[in-house]
């Protein structure tokens, strides 16, 4: 497969390119976090510092079509992700 | 790229397709990359962008992605890695 | 002796006629099927998904899709699906 103009060849190739570097995490159980990429592996472990983590609370009444939820947020200085809740990881926009 | 399989046995009583048509799973994909698709995963959120590169375990690097969740878009991402486990298809977005 | 054709060579036979692809979830496929992987990854054309929703049955068109063969349950050889 030819690489594209990124540069790309293999998905992995987009979080290698984003060590050291602020990304946006999407978790399994509506939780984001937004943090700086220190290490992963090949089960999308993560190693984050620095970290905000959103966490969106669905409210219990039950028939409320989108919106209305609640976010909690909190910070920690260090964090392992563990892979299998990785839903997305998205790198600072390189232009 | 690392595909993971041989195409299903041939058992001789059939010509195999012809090769201009793609069939596989494997010809598809590299028949999409570069392609604008739509990722939908089992959550049921889609993801609309350009298919930048994919591997074995159907992790996917997407560019100029575009969150839609209820047909709303939520979120954009210059690059986006989705990790595999979570699509449940992907769809050329343009015919092919 | 039983006959010893192999569920997957079922699917091979109907390579190019449409076929009805029922997920695990209330999430259901029809579409032309144009080749598939020892995982039962499915490619497929011409598809309608459908997914069914306590407001109804959700519908949607798509062109040539890949569908991960993770969350498949049963498929139905040569059928147009809920509709037929």
């Amino acid at each position: 497969m030819d690489p594209s103009s990124t540069g790309i060849q293999e998905p992995f190739d987009l979080i290698r390119l984003s060590l050291s570097e602020r990304v946006f995490v999407k978790l399994r159980g509506d939780r984001e976090l937004s943090g700086v990429l220190h290490a992963y592996d090949g089960h999308m472990n993560l190693i984050l510092s620095d970290v905000e983590e959103t966490v969106m609370i669905v409210d219990a009444v039950d028939g409320t079509l989108e919106g209305q939820g609640t976010v909690a947020k909190r910070k920690m200085e260090m964090l392992f992700v563990r892979g299998d809740g990785v839903i997305l990881v998205s790198p600072p926009s390189r232009m | 790229m690392d595909e993971q399989t041989p195409p299903p046995p041939d058992h001789g009583s059939t010509p195999p397709p012809p090769p201009s048509v793609s069939g596989s799973p494997t010809d598809f994909l590299k028949g999409v990359v570069g392609k604008r698709v739509i990722v939908r995963l089992t959550s049921g959120v889609d993801y609309r962008g350009v298919l930048s590169c994919l591997d074995g375990y159907m992790n996917i690097a997407l560019e100029q992605t575009e969150e839609h969740v209820n047909g709303m878009v939520t979120n954009r991402y210059g690059d986006a890695f989705i990790r595999g486990n979570n699509v449940l298809y992907i769809s050329a977005a343009e015919s092919l | 002796m039983a006959s010893q054709i192999l569920p997957l060579e079922l699917i091979d036979r109907c390579i190019g006629s449409r076929i009805w692809v029922i997920m695990k979830n209330d999430r259901e496929f029809t579409g032309t099927l144009l080749g598939f992987d020892d995982f039962v990854n499915m490619v497929l054309e011409d598809v309608t998904e459908y997914e069914t929703t306590p407001q109804g049955i959700k519908q949607a068109k798509l062109n040539q899709t890949l569908l991960n063969g993770n969350n498949i349950c049963m498929l139905i050889p040569g059928s147009s699906g809920p509709d037929s």
